[in-house]
């Protein structure tokens, strides 16, 4: 008995179907049998429908024609069903569909077949088979059909290993168990065929096709085929969020203002940001920039200096901020005027709500003026900035520390208050010898050097600590007359907190580094001498996920004239009245809630500017929103939904390595307190980005569209979908993942 | 011997492989490539091969590939290519050089139609177009017989006594582009069965001259010393066929492949995978008691004159099923095979099955109504079959 039979595989091209083909032939040939697999081979590219064939047979074949009366029915995309795929389908024969629609449905239209489906495209999915645009069904759906007619799962993993497919092969086996089959009415048999045509009979027994003189044979793309008609997908233009926006703890629409850049023209950059933050001034120089670190740049030729980009805009001006009306105005006090306290007050004011900041020092700005040098912002920098947040018409009230009852009775005057009283608890260190003049605080230094200006500083001065405050006290120790400054830290350089171009820049000036290093005495008679530094050995990774510090008892006797302590600051909740209890940002008493809220580093503890100035527009909003107002507090978004570096294409992207600022000479800013920092000499460094997630125009979609169908139409593009097919290469080779294929 | 699962195209270019490799021992194996659907996936395939002794040259141009072939088989190199259609109308140049300098390189033809208007499928007008050229051109009905005529082409092609080029043809997709399983010898056993090759004119250290200027009576010799190695062929083929039968234990198809024809009364002439469907309509035919026979020509250059002239010998009615048409004259095969026809014998050409048309029984069928139903033969026909 013969048991030859024919498969015939529809499909769309791009999807595998010759491949899939040619797995079932495999298959059958693992089993002793001889067989025969091949394609349909036309002009049509990515989307077409196509054919694929496998003949098998106890016998040599020798049948070189195509599949007319196939025994069964492989359909990759259950778009493509109709009486076109079932044509010449033999009684009694099968249908295996990769659908996710339900099982029944076929199986009552088609009831005489022998149905099965399967839902191969989730599955593939599943296992990431295909590209980011196109998932590749074949090897998949070929399990199920090993199912379906009883090829052993044995012989198709064996079939996977020699065809290279070996990594698909979970895939098929899901589909394997997955497939749901349903058995067929009619008894196997043929089709009643035609009667044989001869070619030559006097009156054409096979309606031939029309066919145009040679001469008139012309064609216009696009072809008369309505191809939109084989389309299961369409191509969009979508927005997706790109890391740096993810990043920005500030909330800054860091891919529109960086892509602003490209005309040469910073005003309309300068706009962007003052929708979002107050001081790009400030963090275009002192930033420790969370959306560099984000940026997909980096895994093509290095990050994009996206920190310089918003110091260029901010340097060639600030847009003015535009003040609204607000129906009912609300009273607001702020506590504390560094960037969380001006950051709530720039969100309040541009609103048109009456504020008044509380400022114990006599000038505004907190700890952008007295913890950060000169050197790194000066000083005019922070006055325009706060300046402009002032002509919002907010108030201040200067030069006295609220006590606890003065903030007590804050909300009886005000509708809400917000508290953005900073880091004010300082890190003690408890070994001998702590007491002895010359061993400060590097926080009270830093207070006075940049309050008080003229500090003079002479000798060995030793910096503990290795975030930002350290190398602030390090550096300017330098620049108050020190001959010799030591850093000494308990982790690596590696790990140091602090900016890396801060730790460089220190590094450059002379500065020494001490890495792995911990204070265990001061040494001295009446006043420090000496500092004993023991080593330090890394140890497992603590909760922060960095190693954990061990101190040994190996120690090192380093004199010294001056000792800073730069070893961390925590919030001071004892500032808060007696009864009030502070709770994710917000202040109840007596489990009541209050209108007020904290905001920066009280409410956050995370240290940087950026994050401030983020908690400060939140604690705005809640304020608001917590008065009845209608607003959206603003929120960080998931970095998790971020455009991945995998989804972009960097061979679209020439290499080119970051520009840095330009920095003043050693010779030069070492001894002044003058800014060190020139920032970028243009911003050409804006050519560098990638526009992660957002259309930039740059035609690249309309370039490789097969069909030459995608125009340019305002605001971007326009598909015709009467030709699209679905194919999905604009989307694959969109450089910047701004398109996506949805179900069309 | 093992079991491979195979194209067409990839069976051409695992035997060129083998070949390849085994000259190691000699002057090495190399060939310029251009790729050219549907031929593509047998150069890609000898691209990923490594060879110890010479390479392959990927390089800009049909007529380029040529021209590295003649350059590495002057130096000894044993040379193959592959090419297509309108790649090998740009080719053409070089093909004639490399059969008039007697050099035996193996190409490999996918048969595809000439354009434009652009048509990628099967039909034998590109590699007919060269048969004139001075090679040796053998068309292939399955997977299994490309492989194997890959393979004695060298040896054929390196036979002193021939001394010229080889056309290995196959249907495009039908063949280039079809999976099927076929019998592979191990690379001892192809050592065996092909020498290294010695070229009697291979490139020393002492710089010379190919090609110059010919006068007339130079001329004259050259080209009837081309016709008597293309003469002594057919013998040479037959040395071949149990060479080849020996080493692998498989006979290669005869020049002239006859099918039912002892006392065949009506006869159906075809080449290429066209011939298996005629032979599957022969035995229907048979079957209602019809003398029907069927006939391949394998080997198309040298033709086969008298072995056709034998095999036609019992029939009363010939069909030429030519898959080619030389415009203004009919069917290549029907215009070269009629005169083969015993006297008196009413002799039809039939053209079928241009730009790839799939040529079904029912096709063939109507031809064979039509052969024995008709009174006298008529210009060739030119039939339609594809939908």
């Amino acid at each position: 008995m013969d048991h030859s039979m024919e498969i015939r595989l529809h499909g769309r091209g791009g999807q595998g179907g010759v491949t899939c083909a040619k797995i079932l032939a495999a298959c059958y040939a693992a089993q002793g049998r001889s067989v025969q697999t091949f394609g349909d081979y036309a002009g049509e590219r990515s989307g077409a429908p196509v054919r694929a064939y496998t003949r098998v047979s106890d016998e040599p074949i020798t049948n070189r024609n195509k599949v007319y009366e196939p025994d069964h029915l492989v359909v990759l995309d259950h778009h493509l069903l109709g009486p076109d795929v079932f044509a010449g389908l033999r009684p009694g024969g099968s249908v295996l569909v990769n659908t996710p629609e339900p099982l029944d449905e076929l199986a009552s239209q088609w009831s005489q077949f022998t149905i099965g489906v399967v839902d191969a495209t989730r599955i593939a999915r599943s296992h990431k088979i295909g590209t980011r645009s196109v998932v590749i069904v074949n090897t998949t759906i070929a399990g199920a059909y090993a199912r379906m007619h009883d090829v052993p799962l044995e012989v198709l993993e064996k079939v996977y290993e020699k065809l290279g497919f070996r990594g698909n092969f979970a895939a098929a086996r899901e589909a394997y168990e997955s497939v749901r089959t349903h058995r067929g009415s009619a008894q196997p048999g043929r089709v009643a065929a035609p009667a044989p045509a001869p070619v030559l009979a006097p009156v054409p027994a096979r309606k031939l096709p029309e066919v145009a003189d040679l001469v008139a044979h012309r064609e216009s793309p696009p072809t008369p085929l309505k191809t939109g008609n084989w389309s299961s997908l369409r191509p969009n233009y979508t927005e997706h969020l790109a890391p740096c926006n993810a990043w920005c703890p500030a909330g800054n629409d860091v891919v529109a203002f960086v892509q602003s850049l490209h005309g040469g023209d910073a005003k309309k950059g300068a706009e962007i940001l003052a929708r979002s933050t107050p001081f790009p001034g400030v963090c275009g120089r002192v930033c420790p920039a969370p959306c560099m670190e984000g940026c997909n740049r980096a895994e093509h030729d290095g990050t994009v200096n996206i920190r310089g980009l918003e110091r260029w805009i901010a340097d060639a001006g600030l847009a003015p901020y535009g003040r609204e009306t607000a129906a009912a105005p609300r009273r607001v006090a702020i506590v504390g005027s560094g960037p969380a306290g001006i950051a709530a007050a720039f969100v309040l004011g541009k609103r048109g709500h009456r504020v008044v900041i509380y400022e114990g020092e006599a000038e505004l700005g907190g700890v952008l003026r007295t913890g950060i040098p000169t050197y790194r912002l000066p000083r005019a920098v922070i006055d325009r900035e706060i300046g402009a947040v002032l002509a919002l018409g907010v108030e201040t009230r200067l030069g006295r520390f609220l006590g606890k009852q003065e903030i007590a009775a804050l909300p009886r005057d005000h509708d809400a208050v917000i508290l953005a009283t900073g880091l004010q608890k300082l890190t003690q260190l408890d070994v001998p010898g702590a007491k002895l003049p010359g061993v400060e605080q590097g926080i009270h230094f830093l207070h006075r050097v940049n309050l008080e200006g003229g500090m003079r500083l002479s000798g060995h001065v030793v910096v503990l600590g290795g975030g930002n405050t350290a190398m602030d006290c390090a550096r300017s120790a330098l620049r108050c007359g020190a001959q010799r400054v030591t850093v000494a830290y308990r982790r690596t350089r590696a790990e140091m907190p602090a900016i890396r171009e801060e730790v460089d820049q220190a590094v450059e000036e002379s500065i020494v580094l001490l890495e792995q290093r911990a204070p265990v005495a001061f040494a001295g008679t009446g006043r420090v001498e000496a500092v004993d530094l023991a080593e330090v050995e890394m140890g497992p990774p603590d909760q922060s996920g960095r190693r954990r510090p061990v101190v040994t008892s190996r120690t090192q006797r380093l004199p010294c004239d001056h000792v800073l302590l730069a070893l961390g600051q925590s919030a001071d909740t004892s500032l808060l009245p007696a009864g009030w209890e502070l709770r994710d940002g917000r202040v109840s008493a007596n489990g009541a809630p209050l209108p007020v809220f904290a905001a920066g580093d009280l409410a956050t503890g995370d240290g940087t500017v950026t994050h401030a100035i983020g908690s400060g527009r939140r604690a705005a909003d809640l304020a608001l929103q917590a008065l009845g107002l209608p607003v959206a507090p603003f929120a960080r978004p998931d970095r998790e939904t971020a455009v991945p570096a995998t989804d972009v294409r960097f061979d679209h992207f020439a290499g080119r390595p970051m520009a840095h600022s330009l920095v003043l000479p050693v010779a030069e800013r070492a001894a002044t307190f003058g800014e060190a920092d020139a920032g970028l000499a243009n911003a050409d460094e804006a050519h560098r980005c990638f526009s992660c997630g957002h259309c930039t125009r740059c035609d690249t979609c309309l370039v490789y569209c097969p069909e030459g169908i995608i125009r340019r139409e305002a605001p971007g593009y326009g598909v015709d979908y009467t030709y699209c097919k679905g194919c999905g290469i604009c989307v694959e080779e969109c450089p910047r993942s701004a398109m996506e294929l949805s179900d069309s | 011997m093992s079991t491979e699962f195979l194209s067409g195209n990839h069976a051409s270019a695992l035997a060129a492989t083998l070949a390849g490799r085994a000259n190691r021992g000699g002057r090495g194996f190399g060939g310029g490539i251009y790729p050219i659907t549907p031929q593509t996936e047998c150069v890609e395939y000898l691209c990923q091969q490594e060879f110890e002794r010479g390479e392959i040259v990927r390089v800009e141009s049909e007529h380029s590939a040529m021209g590295v072939c003649i350059g590495m088989a002057f130096a000894g190199a044993r040379t193959f290519t592959a090419s297509s259609s309108n790649g090998l109308a740009y080719m053409t140049e070089n093909v004639f050089a490399a059969a008039l300098y007697r050099l035996p390189i193996v190409m490999m033809a996918v048969n595809r139609t000439l354009g434009p208007p652009w048509n990628i499928w099967v039909d034998h007008g590109d590699t007919l177009m060269l048969r004139d050229s001075g090679w040796l051109q053998f068309y292939c009905e399955n997977n299994q017989e490309v492989f194997d005529t890959t393979l004695l082409a060298w040896r054929l092609a390196e036979d002193h006594r021939v001394l010229l080029p080889v056309m290995v043809n196959q249907d495009a997709f039908v063949l280039s582009h079809t999976m099927m399983q076929i019998e592979v010898p191990g690379l001892e056993q192809v050592e065996r069965f092909l020498p290294l090759l010695r070229l009697p004119h291979q490139l020393t250290e002492k710089p010379v001259t190919f090609g110059g200027l010919d006068f007339p009576h130079e001329t004259e010799v050259h080209r009837r010393q081309h016709a008597e190695a293309m003469a002594r062929v057919p013998a040479v083929y037959r040395e071949v066929q149990r060479e080849f039968e020996q080493h692998f234990g498989r006979r290669p198809a005869d020049a002239v492949d006859g099918y039912r024809m002892d006392d065949a009364e009506v006869a159906l002439v075809a080449m290429s995978t066209m011939s298996s469907t005629v032979r599957a309509v022969v035995d229907s035919a048979r079957a209602r008691g019809q003398k029907v026979g069927a006939v391949r020509l394998y080997m198309f250059r040298p033709f086969p004159e008298q072995d056709l002239r034998q095999a036609l010998r019992p029939c009363r009615r010939v069909g030429f099923l030519d898959r080619d048409i030389s415009l203004g004259l009919g069917g290549v095969l029907w215009a070269e095979g009629r005169a083969m026809a015993p006297a008196g014998c009413l002799v039809q050409n039939y053209i079928v099955g241009l730009g790839g048309g799939d040529v079904r029984p029912q096709d063939v069928q109507g031809i064979l109504d039509d052969l024995v139903a008709r009174q006298r033969a008529e210009e060739p026909r030119i039939l339609e079959v594809a939908t």
